[in-house]
């Protein structure tokens, strides 16, 4: 063991002597970020429209002691938590959109030990934590020699694909030593990769001159319905693990008409790009043979994709957080992440995401946060950082 | 009053929480005149609520920034976790029914209010109805704002954007049913100033104790027009202020539940117009009836004159006889 080893285990021996009595003192102080939940979470933020809720972030940052809280080009609230030396930088980030729409009543329930509403896990309680973060360093007096510089990230969820991050990472030009990704669920998690994507979107259309009478004429529900079929009789592989999900079919509006268009929403995710690519342009054959097979008009449009990206388990960022977690009686669950921390790690910085407290009916306009466990995960944040900037972290 | 001082104490007693917004200041000048402020919210069953109400106002207005001395939810017996709830978040909780034990326990609203008054300290007295699913700052800071700056206001009345109907930018200043059918015509028949105020049954107001302690509280749906009429016949019209506090989302109400409410007016109203002699003496009858209407941020009174012309009995009517006795023939 080199002395270098010793003094960082030593370090983080100290730093995890501190959990406990973290836990303890951020419950002390729960009124400030829950509040803060609650106020951003009732704000509709759908992606590409989170202006309203963005601009609470600056008067909260502005409010929370950061001096030039800053919005940039594409729409990211950013604030500095000075640090002494200032000589890097560590990146938290939480994105701020939802993917509840506007039109949802965003109304969120308050009881004693839990919170429900839409978005409040996704990423409300997220937001919040990094929003708070300057006050809760406060309460708990600790200081930082590198500056923290944290972000509200707009335009990250669906469509988007991390528009927001990848701009804001493009325009930054801060030595980082790692960034961070926030989210409100689920406790646990650990991402230490970004996951290969592809999402795409397929529209179907009946077109002006379908011939009704041929053989198998129908409407755009049944030829989706036989595409589903289709995609589905794909043979993904084992290894590089993969998966295939349909997550959205929208047609037709009554219960007596063929309706003349649809549209099919998937993804598909994969440990290996060759896959993804593969998969890719499978995926534009069949649909290819379906239209010519059925006089339909089939139209694949590419959402997203991204490639595998990620460091090693055995990085002390990974390795450091584990054993925060176990400190913070938190279990770990390796979960490759397909949001922002994929443009974090492309970016060259080696990153990370963690989940801050338990919930149930994600994505659901009930979606319901437990406020027990968030000590725990803000301890957790909190202690990561400390170790970040002890050089803990470091390879 | 004329229709210019009338104007002139709309411009000058109306405000807008946006005009306060500089919450620091607020703290400042409270700290300067040396007054305290209480903050009390009555409940019965609000669990689903109350919640966020403490979290938010506590937060905010205790911890941020320390506008409020004190804060209260005195309850009227709650089976839920109402209690519960309040006390997780910081509230000081009370049953109503423990305050002032010798002068017994009566069941509402205005009692809790009441005895709000014996049991908090502060020289203002601020009331919160549970019910607020878009609680905020504003609900407090803004009706305490006008107490604190002006030391010629008494009492600061709540009111709220109530989206009717935006076509044209023009949308009529909705005060809610019950006070658009009973008692903004009532008002404008008896008390043609308090007419002035836009939403006379808000449950938001403040108030400075040494007012509260003079008037009597109905324990029902009558407190609010019962503040308004005991306060306009001691102090005048200048006593009062109104802030507009934005949009309120709440539970809506029945019909039948808005009759109750009504008939629970209706019996405050008419025991003022017995107190203050307007039964046995009552004036001619005022014949113009006033709405508001708002139309780029500025409130403006309309007044239409309403007569109600009266036709006799038919049988009294020549003509109808006459008429009546050919058919006979």
């Amino acid at each position: 063991m080199t002395f270098d080893t010793q003094t960082k285990d030593s370090t983080l021996d100290n730093l995890l002597k501190e959990v406990p009595r973290q836990i303890e003192s951020l419950r002390s102080i729960r009124e400030t970020f829950l509040t803060d939940a609650v106020l951003l979470g009732e704000i509709p933020s759908p992606t590409y429209g989170e202006k309203d809720r963005i601009r609470l972030v600056i008067d909260r940052f502005r409010e929370n002691g950061l001096q030039d809280p800053t919005l940039d080009e594409f729409g990211n609230a950013s604030g500095i938590v000075q640090g002494s030396s200032g000589n890097s930088t560590i990146l938290v980030m939480a994105h701020a959109d939802s993917v509840f729409s506007a039109d949802t009543r965003h109304v969120l329930e308050v009881g004693s030990d839990f919170i429900t509403g839409p978005g409040i896990a996704d990423n409300a309680i997220g937001l919040a934590a990094v929003v708070a973060l300057p006050k809760l360093l406060s309460h708990l007096n600790i200081k930082f020699k590198d500056d923290i510089l944290l972000v509200a990230n707009v335009k990250s969820l669906g469509r988007a694909n991390m528009e927001g991050t990848r701009g804001f990472l493009e325009t930054m030009s801060r030595p980082t030593k790692a960034g961070i990704c926030v989210e409100g669920a689920t406790q646990g998690r650990l991402s230490y990769s970004g996951l290969g994507t592809l999402r795409a979107q397929i529209n179907l259309n009946i077109p002006s001159d379908y011939d009704w009478s041929s053989f198998g004429a129908a409407g755009a529900i049944s030829h989706l319905n036989r595409l589903i079929n289709q995609l589905m009789e794909i043979s993904l592989p084992k290894e590089p693990k993969s998966k295939m999900t349909f997550g959205g079919l929208t047609a037709g509006s009554s219960f007596n008409t063929s309706p003349r268009a649809g549209r099919l929403r998937f993804e598909i995710t994969s440990e290996g790009d060759e896959v993804i690519d593969d998969l890719e342009k499978s995926l534009h054959e069949i649909c290819e043979q379906f239209s010519l097979e059925t006089g339909t008009e089939v139209r694949m449009e590419i959402v997203a994709k991204r490639q595998n990206c990620g460091i090693p388990f055995t990085h002390p960022l990974v390795k450091t957080t584990r054993a925060i977690m176990h400190e913070a009686g938190i279990t770990p669950k390796v979960d490759p992440s397909t949001g922002d921390l994929n443009a974090i790690i492309r970016a060259g910085h080696p990153g990370i995401t963690l989940g801050l407290t338990t919930a149930e009916n994600l994505r659901e306009e009930n979606e319901t946060i437990h406020l027990e466990p968030i000590y725990a995960g803000l301890a957790q944040l909190i202690t990561l950082l400390q170790a970040i900037d002890e050089g803990v972290c470091e390879i | 009053m004329t229709e210019e001082e009338k104007s002139n104490w709309l411009s000058r007693n109306t405000f807008h929480h946006g005009e306060f917004w500089d919450i620091l200041k607020l703290v400042e000048e409270k700290e300067k005149k040396d007054l305290t402020i209480s903050l009390c919210i009555p409940t019965l069953n609000e669990e689903k609520t109350i919640g966020k109400e403490v979290l938010i106002l506590r937060s905010e207005l205790m911890e941020r920034y320390p506008l409020i001395d004190e804060f209260a939810v005195i309850d009227s017996g709650s089976q839920d976790k109402t209690l519960e709830v309040a006390c997780n978040y910081g509230a000081d909780t009370y049953l109503a029914s423990d305050i002032l034990p010798e002068v017994g326990d009566k069941r509402g609203k205005g009692e809790n209010l009441w005895k709000a008054i014996h049991q908090l300290k502060g020289d203002i007295i601020c009331y919160v109805d549970a019910d607020i699913t878009n609680i905020h700052p504003r609900f407090v800071y803004g009706l305490v704002a006008p107490l604190i700056q002006r030391n010629d206001i008494k009492y600061v009345k709540a009111f709220y954007d109530r989206p009717l109907n935006y076509s044209s930018g023009l949308r009529p200043s909705g005060g809610g049913r019950v006070t658009e059918i009973l008692t903004r015509p009532l008002f404008s028949l008896f008390y043609p100033e308090l007419t002035n105020v836009i939403q006379p049954l808000s449950g938001e107001y403040a108030a400075r104790r040494d007012v509260l302690e003079i008037i009597p509280f109905p324990i029902g749906y009558g407190v609010e027009t019962s503040h308004l009429l005991d306060l306009y016949y001691k102090f005048g019209i200048e006593a009062f202020a109104q802030t507009d506090l934005d949009r309120r989302v709440h539970r809506n109400q029945t019909t039948n539940a808005l009759g109750k409410m009504s008939f629970g007016i209706l019996q405050t109203f008419i025991n003022r117009l017995h107190a203050q002699g307007k039964i046995d003496q009552l004036p001619d009858m005022e014949t113009f009836y006033r709405r508001f209407e708002v139309e780029d941020g500025a409130y403006s009174q309309i007044v239409q004159e309403v007569i109600e012309e009266e036709r006799p009995p038919m049988i009294e009517i020549e003509g109808y006889r006459e008429h009546r006795a050919s058919l006979a023939d």
